[in-house]
């Protein structure tokens, strides 16, 4: 739920429950108060007409004044005396309808006899009153809350205006990206306080990683020398002239992981190289050449492993730097041998939208969620884990989509330019 | 050949002399950036093997005041830095080539003495060894009044054991020459095998003697 749409929500609900209340208490105090007021008119009256009965010994006519009704009606000997205020109807004499009304019943005892008096007032006034109240209090309620609505909807939105701003670009944010992180100046102190720490963490993690990037590469190009030293060593050993069969498969073993470590270590260079976007040196290159090339280089290996090639090529000029496509197309084709069967094949393809390498192989297919990861492999697989990441990393710097499917019998990787 | 190297770790400066003068080649060494630069105004190489990381400076300096004092000399950069501008740098500002680390010291002899064949002025592109004989230009071998009809992998292979004679080589150096080393064979060194087979063959066939050897789990020598 959103914050404005949960601000409003309690906004609404309070308002409308303290608006209703207020209106309740309203319509009762006034009501209370104007009965109060028609009650003492009432007395009034009856005072009057009891100072009449003693002066004159008789009851007043019982003539109707305006909005105003006396009755009188002769009670049984021995009745109980009473006085009380009720609200009643009052029938206006030219009219039939009848009017919400207050009467005041009493009791009047003249030479013996006892009488009811009965008077009655017409209310209306009162109840318009009341009416016209309430009904100024419902207005108040609307308006209010379409000016709550008319607030949220338009200076909530320009107030927050910041702050969705700056989470754009938080959303954004790549450590790896060489773009300043900016945020656009507000007047709100919560929303600069905000921008102030995002600001910070950003240039801080930026700081880091920085650090952490000039660290693993620093650390890479310092493994090279030793591994140098290793290998210029392992030369060396080897021109000695007794050396048995045995030292010689150790020493080939020691070659052989000497060779990956370097190989390893190229990779993650070239990795954080591509990364840091700092290749350059873009160049019109034709893939159908390139492919053709790659396939004559590869051609010893396809033999040695009886693979057949089955080349689609068009003509397809990309821009990107020559090196890197070079490393793409060796990562496919060199794949494309590893994991084949003998006597397998592979289908290169090479269309105006995209190039696709598919080859047979295992008859189960690779998780493709996984397969594009640093350091997957599958157990048969004697590559560094790195391939597939660095195809992933060239294709990402260029705008092109790689893909993995599996269609039996072909493991089909396809890059989309 | 007059070989100058450039290089500060200790190891594999030790390692690089023995390997070259060996062969009868003159190996000076510089350890640091000044002792480089001393070295490059007075004397003359046939080629300078340059580290570019140098405890006093960049290696860079010297390929420049090399350049600037109009010299000749062939330059092989050495470098931990696989790096592409590093490369196209160094190649612009007048290297022979380039070899990152770590590297086979047969690979590295192969390009010095590339280079070195390259750079000599005296007309003569002919390689020789014993009865064979090589017109690099043309890329013709012949042993003795034979032409040899070679692959271009068998003539590679050819020139990389001339230049590596009486060494003992590695089949990974040899497949990572031949194949370059972004191939990634690492296990699938087998089919060298049959390149090394046909050379062999077609040597002999032509009436030489029988120069390669096999060094069982390690490698391959050639020499008499």
């Amino acid at each position: 739920m959103k914050l404005a749409q949960k601000y409003n929500r309690a906004n609404l609900y309070t308002s409308l429950l303290i608006l209703v209340l207020s209106g309740a208490v309203y319509y009762f105090a006034i009501h209370y108060i104007l009965t109060q007021k028609l009650d003492h008119d009432l007395k009034i009256e009856e005072e009057e007409i009891v100072a009449y009965a003693r002066k004159y010994k008789k009851l007043p006519i019982p003539n109707d004044f305006k909005d105003q009704r006396i009755s009188y009606e002769l009670l049984e000997k021995g009745a109980q005396r009473e006085r009380y205020y009720s609200h009643n109807l009052y029938f206006k004499p030219d009219e039939r309808e009848a009017e919400p009304g207050r009467s005041l019943i009493t009791t009047i005892r003249l030479e013996g006899d006892i009488y009811r008096v009965s008077i009655t007032k017409s209310s209306l006034e009162a109840e318009d009153l009341v009416r016209l109240i309430f009904l100024i209090t419902l207005s108040v309620i609307v308006i209010l809350l379409l000016s709550l609505m008319v607030i949220n909807r338009f200076l909530l939105n320009s107030l927050w205006r910041p702050f969705h701003e700056t989470l754009k670009h938080l959303k954004a944010f790549n450590l790896a990206d060489a773009n300043e992180f900016s945020v656009q100046p507000t007047e709100i102190d919560e929303f600069e306080e905000l921008n102030q720490s995002v600001l910070v963490m950003a240039k801080r993690a930026r700081h880091d990683y920085k650090e952490l990037k000039s660290f693993t590469d620093n650390a890479s190009h310092e493994m090279m020398t030793p591994l140098a030293v290793i290998n210029s060593k392992l030369d060396t050993l080897i021109q000695t002239e007794a050396l048995s069969d045995k030292q010689g498969e150790l020493i080939e073993d020691v070659y052989l992981a000497v060779s990956r470590l370097s190989r390893l270590n190229q990779s993650l260079l070239l990795l954080a190289k591509i990364e840091n976007r700092l290749i350059e040196d873009e160049e019109k290159i034709e893939f159908g050449a390139l492919i053709s090339l790659k396939i004559r280089q590869f051609k010893e290996l396809l033999q040695a492993n009886s693979i057949q090639v089955i080349q689609q090529l068009e003509y397809r000029e990309v821009y990107m730097n020559k090196h890197l496509a070079d490393i793409l197309m060796n990562n496919l084709i060199s794949n494309a041998i590893r994991h084949n069967n003998d006597h397998g094949n592979i289908t290169i393809q090479l269309n105006q939208d995209g190039l696709s390498v598919c080859n047979t192989g295992s008859p189960i297919a690779l998780d493709a969620s996984k397969a594009f990861e640093r350091f997957y492999k599958d157990a048969s697989s004697e590559g560094s884990g790195l391939g597939l990441a660095i195809s992933t990393q060239i294709c990402n710097l260029y705008g092109f989509k790689l893909d993995y499917l599996y269609v039996n019998p072909q493991h089909i990787f396809r890059v989309e330019f | 050949m007059k070989i100058l190297l450039v290089e500060d770790e200790q190891a594999l400066r030790d390692s690089i002399i023995t390997y070259f003068t060996e062969e009868g080649s003159i190996c000076e060494t510089a350890s640091d950036y000044p002792s480089a630069l001393a070295k490059v105004n007075l004397y003359s190489y046939d080629c300078i093997v340059l580290d570019l990381t140098l405890p006093g400076g960049d290696g860079m300096e010297v390929l420049r005041r090399l350049k600037d004092l109009n010299k000749k000399d062939g330059v092989l950069i050495i470098s931990a830095r696989h790096s592409l501008d590093d490369k196209l740098s160094g190649l612009n500002l007048g290297a022979d080539d380039y070899l990152v680390k770590p590297f086979h010291l047969s690979e590295l002899k192969a390009r010095v003495t590339a280079i070195v064949r390259r750079k000599s002025f005296d007309g003569n592109n002919s390689i020789i060894f014993h009865e064979i004989n090589i017109d690099s230009l043309a890329m013709k071998t012949r042993v003795g009044d034979h032409t040899l009809n070679l692959t271009r992998k068998e003539y590679d292979l050819l020139i990389y054991f001339i230049a590596n004679q009486n060494k003992v080589i590695t089949k990974s150096a040899l497949a990572e020459h031949l194949w370059g080393d972004e191939m990634d064979l690492s296990d699938h060194f087998d089919f060298i095998y049959t390149h090394i087979k046909n050379l062999r063959k077609k040597l002999l066939e032509a009436g030489c003697t029988d120069y390669i050897k096999s060094m069982y789990g390690v490698g391959y020598k050639f020499g008499a």
